[in-house]
């Protein structure tokens, strides 16, 4: 592969300094001979070659099945070799007639043609079979021993195998916490940062007695300085302080150690931190969302007779709440991550639980690496499904427009 | 565009007066928008709004409705004052219907949900009555087939018919019209423009800003100029368009009769 590039360089200088001056326009020339009708079959399939070949001269695990039939793992290799002599052959031939490539060159009619596109197919083929054997096998192998190991094998993956297994039950209860902390504080923290959202942007109305004067007020000024307070501090803080202050309020209130233990659980303590801590980011999302909405709604709902809180529920909320949908999304993505700052007071999630499997096997790389594929996958799967969530809260739009339509057809 | 002559009803507006601005003032800030406005719609009475941008038009129409809070002065609906403390605007403006400029239907319901939201949420009628209703005056408009529709599958001059039934749906005493056609293309003003004089017939008490001078002319009862917060100028359509004393009037009026 390598060499056929270099020969495409060297034969490009000649050719292409008698046809341009320009450097840009001589490249790209370049690029369009060399890449060609012939771009996929012979120039990507010479690297998937060249990689079958790499995979053809690792060292064979013991579940591979190539072995017991080693000839047919050579007929493979050399498969493979004689492609990349082929496409060599056939870049030759194309440099060699640059002109009038298409008419001279025999490996750009029939049959050379047909044969180049059936051998890309078996390139293919081969290569995946070569990755089956030496990759996926390798990986199972590698899994088997370390599952079957007495002591921690010394290799990293390995290692990271044995641990994940033998320690499986605590990853399983620590991705669940993690799971049940986000899930739970994130509509918690939803429905609070919906309260809060509308008192910070309900207005004095003219219909409001004194009393509801005072409450919006008070409301509007308790829900900034929340925002200001919770935003500005870190949730690991917070955490410690919820943590303690209940602790502090049990004990306060005469209850023993193990009364409050089974009270104020830091299940609990973490869950209370997390609605806490998101209620104040979602009611910026929200806020942010429902003042996107056109004054106008609000107006025209207010000139019909509706009252503010009428027009805010009916008109407001449901525009505003669809806008802020991303945003709401994403606050639960990142509480899967933020909540493993909880392992500060001794919620048992995920990161405990990695901090504890290190702790036995001291193997801290390879343990926090598992748990950062465990977070990836969490977040990966909870962004797919709030993807699929969002597409399916705009569905009664997209069937009212369609109702639309027939409507205009009548 | 081609409406009917106006049909002799305007005579002999006597009684009280729907609606009586007295004194009006507003300003935003520093700036003075309403200064000292006087103003009576008698029932069934079509009075129009002229003036240029700025005057001050749709901030007298929206003190007439409380969206804009009056400054100082009264405004009186049927002999109450709606600056008094005991007075309920939400019960007051379902008898006031208003249509915007931008039409503002609500985005996330269809055409009958934008009709019923109101009698169903007040409990002006049952869910099956408000929708009978609607359908009665979308049929008016002519939008009865678009019921289900979602609004912003609407033309410019269907949204502000759907706007127009939607505010009638409410059965209002009074209707306020803000520029209405003033979003729309030329050749679909007449749409919106033939449902209000339909209205107009009908006897509905109107107070419309327009720049429709035709409109104007042929279904207002009076005219009234704004000019800088003011009244300038007021009287029948004849005496507005035909002998203006005024000559900022004039001036005003020159500009839009020339085209
Ligand atoms: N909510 C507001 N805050 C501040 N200034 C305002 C507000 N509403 C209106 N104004 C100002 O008051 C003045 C009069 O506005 P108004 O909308 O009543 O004029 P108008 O006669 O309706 O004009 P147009 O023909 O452009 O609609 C304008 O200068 C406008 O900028
Ligand atoms: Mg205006």
């Amino acid at each position: 592969m390598s060499s056929e590039n270099e020969e495409a360089t060297a034969a490009d200088a000649v050719a292409a300094a008698k046809q341009a001056s320009s450097r840009g326009g001589r490249l790209r020339r370049l690029g369009k001979f060399v890449g060609g009708d012939h771009r996929y079959v012979l120039l990507s399939t010479s690297v998937i070659a060249l990689i079958g070949i790499w995979l053809s001269m690792q060292k064979r695990t013991d579940m591979s099945f190539l072995a017991p039939v080693y000839f047919v793992e050579v007929a493979m290799y050399y498969s493979l070799v004689a492609w990349l002599i082929l496409s060599a052959a056939a870049l030759v031939t194309k440099l060699m007639h640059w002109r009038d490539y298409a008419e001279r060159s025999p490996f750009a009619r029939n049959p050379l043609r047909t044969i180049e596109r059936i051998g890309s197919y078996i390139v293919v083929i081969i290569t995946c079979v070569l990755f089956v054997d030496r990759v996926v096998m390798g990986f199972a192998s590698v899994t088997v021993h370390a599952i079957e190991a007495d002591s921690i094998p010394q290799g990293g993956l390995a290692a990271a195998i044995y641990m994940v297994y033998e320690c499986r039950d605590l990853f399983v209860t620590g991705i669940l916490t993690t799971v049940e902390l986000a899930v739970f504080g994130t509509i918690i923290a939803f429905f609070l940062a919906l309260l809060l959202a509308t008192l910070r942007i309900l207005t004095i109305d003219k219909p409001d007695n004194d009393l509801v004067r005072f409450f919006k007020v008070v409301g509007a000024n308790f829900a900034k300085l929340y925002s200001t307070v919770i935003r500005g501090t870190p949730m690991m803080v917070q955490a410690l302080i919820i943590y303690n202050a209940g602790f502090a309020f049990l004990r306060g209130m005469g209850l023993s150690v193990t009364e409050i233990n089974g009270l104020w659980s830091t299940f609990i303590a973490g869950l209370v931190t997390v609605s806490i801590n998101s209620t104040a980011y979602m009611m910026e999302v929200l806020r942010g969302g429902l003042e996107s909405v056109d004054p106008g709604q609000m107006e025209a709902a207010r000139s019909l007779g509706l009252s503010q809180w009428q027009a805010m529920v009916k008109v407001v909320f449901p525009q505003g709440i669809k806008y802020a949908v991303p945003g709401l999304s994403n606050e639960l993505v990142i509480n899967i991550k933020d909540s493993s700052v909880l392992s500060i007071i001794g919620v048992v999630e995920l990161m405990f639980e990695a901090r504890s499997v290190a702790g036995i096997y001291y193997r801290n790389l390879e343990v926090y690496l598992v748990a950062a594929v465990c977070y990836l996958i969490l977040t990966m799967v909870a962004t797919w499904l709030l993807n699929r969530l969002s597409r399916r809260l705009d569905a009664p739009r997209f069937s009212n427009t369609s109702e639309s339509a027939s409507a205009v057809g009548e | 565009m081609p409406l009917a002559n106006k049909t002799e009803k305007s005579e002999g507006h006597v009684g009280e007066p729907l609606v009586r601005v007295e004194a009006l003032r507003k300003s935003f800030g520093s700036l003075e928008v309403l200064k000292n406005i006087n103003l009576d719609v008698m029932p069934k009475e079509v009075v129009t709004i002229i003036g240029a941008s700025g005057s001050g038009k749709s901030t007298l129409l929206r003190c007439i409705n409380l969206l804009e809070t009056p400054d100082a002065g009264h405004v009186w609906f049927h002999g109450s004052d709606l600056a008094a403390e005991h007075v309920n605007v939400n019960r007051l403006r379902e008898k006031i219907g208003m249509v915007f400029q931008s039409f503002n239907l609500f985005n996330n319901m269809n055409v009958l949900g934008n009709c019923t939201l109101a009698p169903v949420t007040l409990k002006k009628a049952s869910k099956a009555e408000a929708e009978e209703t609607a359908m009665r005056r979308l049929e008016e408009v002519g939008l009865a087939d678009f019921a289900h529709a979602d609004v912003n599958t609407l033309s410019g001059g269907q949204k502000q018919r759907v706007a127009i039934a939607r505010a009638l749906c409410m059965n209002p005493e009074l209707m306020l019209f803000d520029e209405p056609t003033s979003a729309l293309d030329p050749e679909i003003v007449g749409e919106v423009l033939g449902v209000m004089h339909d209205l107009a017939q009908q006897g509905m008490t109107m107070v419309v800003v327009t720049h429709e001078m035709e409109f104007a002319k042929s279904v207002s009862d009076r005219v009234v100029f704004m000019d800088n917060g003011v009244i300038a100028e007021e009287g029948t359509p004849k005496q507005i368009f035909g002998n203006p004393k005024q000559a900022r009037t004039r001036e005003f009026l020159a500009r839009y009769l020339d085209d």
